[in-house]
């Protein structure tokens, strides 16, 4: 009974594992097919669409763009989450659950009525749409993700080294430069990674914020509607290889240092 | 303190002076850095209010900020106001959306959906889970955990094309049917609830998958031995022990991926038709078309939000009493 219940579920593991990997390996072959038309079978096989995405200044500076926006953004949520993770980590005050309450808001509104919010909110701010807008829009969805990791990491700090610093004279500024800093670096890294990836896949908030110019997931969005074709495929598979290289260098280097710190 | 190769040596020269050529020591030292922080650390009231002043500011300026401003905006005739014009106070919009079944049944039915994909997943990746979490060692866990992680890292647009690709007039499962001879034109898969319903349960997967993975994680094999020894069958154990002690994580994960798919606009978009529009298009809509419609895009986005903390918060309600309820 057990062996069977083993098989069952080790097939259906690896069905899932086929669920989400086929559909992403079709779109790179369909990257490859030398014709405009999307579809099965592939007859002949090109390169162009490839050598074509590097050759499209549109295209690059899309990529550009959605680079820097990922950058400014995950600077503002590092900043900002890690400061009100440390607010928040073992300390009792009278409104805290109120505050981590609000801290992690942005993470449970749904994708389409945080766009909504933040375009109404930005008018009233003034921020016109454009890259600010959505620097700023990412920035604070990405807060809550960041004070979460950073949490989680300080509460295993060893108060010890905090006291121990403090009885050598190191003041508040500087025991937590010196002794919480660096332990938080494989989470904070861990969490810029992350922010990363969020603000460079975003779609909904880049299209509600965004001004004339599109960043990469509202390009592709925008040439969808005009029809598929594979060239779609070959920047897809560029923004893919782009993700998934970053995520994966990054799990690998936050257990890394994870194990480190914990030796 | 550290001592630095060069005070090593010449042997004598320790202490408080190395410690004060390094950068801390002497920014430690430095006058008006001195001076600020005898000013901040003067009380630990004092301290903790500037600790505190910059967190308390940014979630409610940014995150709290934003969803009372669409409320507020919601209650208004017009937005952004003309000038010369005076905006006052209405529940129009929000009756506005009563009116007329073009705005509640796209809303009704994105929480069907939302509901039944959710149900999906869940069916979905509780085996998947329970296989990582009990059938497989330590060291391959992670592994096999990160190989399902790659996928997800990859963004809702790509995704979502991915899934256009495969699903199509001439993707690969009807090209996988065909060739087999199962079918003589290819069946139309895609613009309908279930190419949609394909979309989303994969674009949410991970949101279920790791809260399920982790309750399953912490649960002790011995209770499982123990209600076997007490000669529980293997859909007794499951039913009985296992499934009571995962429900914490089937709750949180069937929230999240709940409030993330009634959230979703692109996928919709892209993978539905017009039987099947959801309300993120309806909502979107008021902030597209040329005249000024403001006010009931941000009523609209309210309800939904209203609907679905309420369903979510009920939900989890229910999941709590199911947990006591067995426990007792």
């Amino acid at each position: 009974m057990n062996r069977g219940n083993r098989i069952f579920l080790s097939c259906f593991y690896w069905a899932f594992v086929l669920y989400v990997f086929v559909p992403l390996l079709l779109m790179v072959l369909m990257g490859f097919k030398d014709s405009n038309f999307i579809g099965f079978p592939i007859r002949s096989w090109t390169l162009d669409w490839y050598t074509g995405v590097f050759n499209d200044a549109e295209v690059l500076s899309t990529f550009g763009y959605s680079i820097a926006i990922a950058v400014l953004s995950t600077l503002v949520s590092v900043f900002v989450g890690t400061w009100i993770a440390v607010l928040l980590q073992g300390r009792s005050f009278l409104g805290r659950t109120a505050i981590f309450g609000l801290t992690v808001l942005p993470a449970l509104v749904p994708g389409i009525i945080s766009a909504i919010a933040f375009r109404i909110y930005a008018r009233w701010l003034g921020i016109e749409p454009g890259m600010g807008a959505i620097v700023w829009a990412h920035a604070v969805h990405n807060v809550p993700f960041v004070a979460l990791v950073v949490m989680a990491r300080l509460s295993t700090l060893p108060k010890s080294q905090i006291e121990a610093a403090r009885d050598l004279g190191a003041d508040p500024f500087i025991a937590f430069s010196r002794i919480t800093l660096p332990y938080l670096v494989p989470a904070i890294l861990g969490a810029s990674i992350f922010c990363l990836l969020l603000s460079f896949d975003d779609f909904v908030r880049s299209f509600f914020l965004g001004g004339y110019e599109p960043t990469l997931p509202v390009l592709i969005f925008a040439k969808l509607r005009s029809g598929m074709s594979p060239e779609i495929n070959a920047i897809a598979t560029v923004a893919l290889i782009l993700t998934a290289v970053i995520g994966i260098w990054a799990e690998r280097f936050t257990r890394r240092a994870n194990k480190e710190s914990d030796a | 303190m550290t001592y630095d190769a060069s005070t090593r040596r010449d042997g004598q020269t320790i202490g408080r002076k190395t410690a004060d050529r390094t950068f801390w020591g002497r920014l430690s030292s430095w006058g008006p850095y001195h001076a600020l922080m005898r000013l901040v650390t003067a009380s630990p009231r004092r301290q903790f209010l500037i600790l505190a002043a910059l967190p308390v500011l940014w979630v409610l300026t940014q995150h709290l900020g934003p969803m009372l401003q669409m409320l507020r905006v919601s209650l208004t005739d017009a937005y952004p106001v003309a000038p010369g014009v005076e905006q006052s106070f209405t529940f129009d919009n929000y009756m506005r959306f009563f009116g007329d079944s073009i705005f509640w049944m796209p809303f009704f039915r994105t929480l069907t959906f939302a509901a039944v994909f959710t149900f999906c997943t869940l069916i979905i990746t509780y085996p998947v889970a329970y296989f990582l979490a009990r059938h497989v060692s330590r060291r391959n866990q992670m592994l096999m955990l990160l190989l399902l992680l790659i996928p997800f890292w990859v963004g809702e647009i790509v995704r979502t094309y991915a899934i256009m690709i495969l699903l199509g007039n001439t993707g690969a499962v009807n090209l996988v049917l065909r060739f087999f001879g199962l079918i003589d034109r290819p069946i139309p898969f895609m613009y309908t609830s279930f190419s949609m319903g394909v979309g989303i349960v994969y674009l949410t997967a991970l949101y279920m998958l790791l809260p399920l993975y982790s309750a399953l994680e912490k649960l002790p094999k011995s209770l499982n031995e123990a209600a076997a020894d007490l000669g529980a069958g293997a859909w007794t154990r499951f039913r009985r022990v296992t499934l009571p002690m995962t429900i914490e994580g089937i709750s949180s994960g069937c929230t999240l991926v709940f409030l993330i798919s009634t959230g979703f606009y692109a996928t919709p978009v892209l993978l539905g038709g017009p039987s099947t529009t959801v309300f993120a298009e309806t909502i979107a809509g008021f902030f597209h078309v040329a005249g000024d419609q403001w006010p009931t895009g941000a009523a609209f986005a309210t309800i939904m939000f209203l609907a679905a903390l309420i369903i979510t918060g009920a939900f989890q309600k229910l999941m709590n009493m199911l947990r006591k309820g067995d426990t007792k």
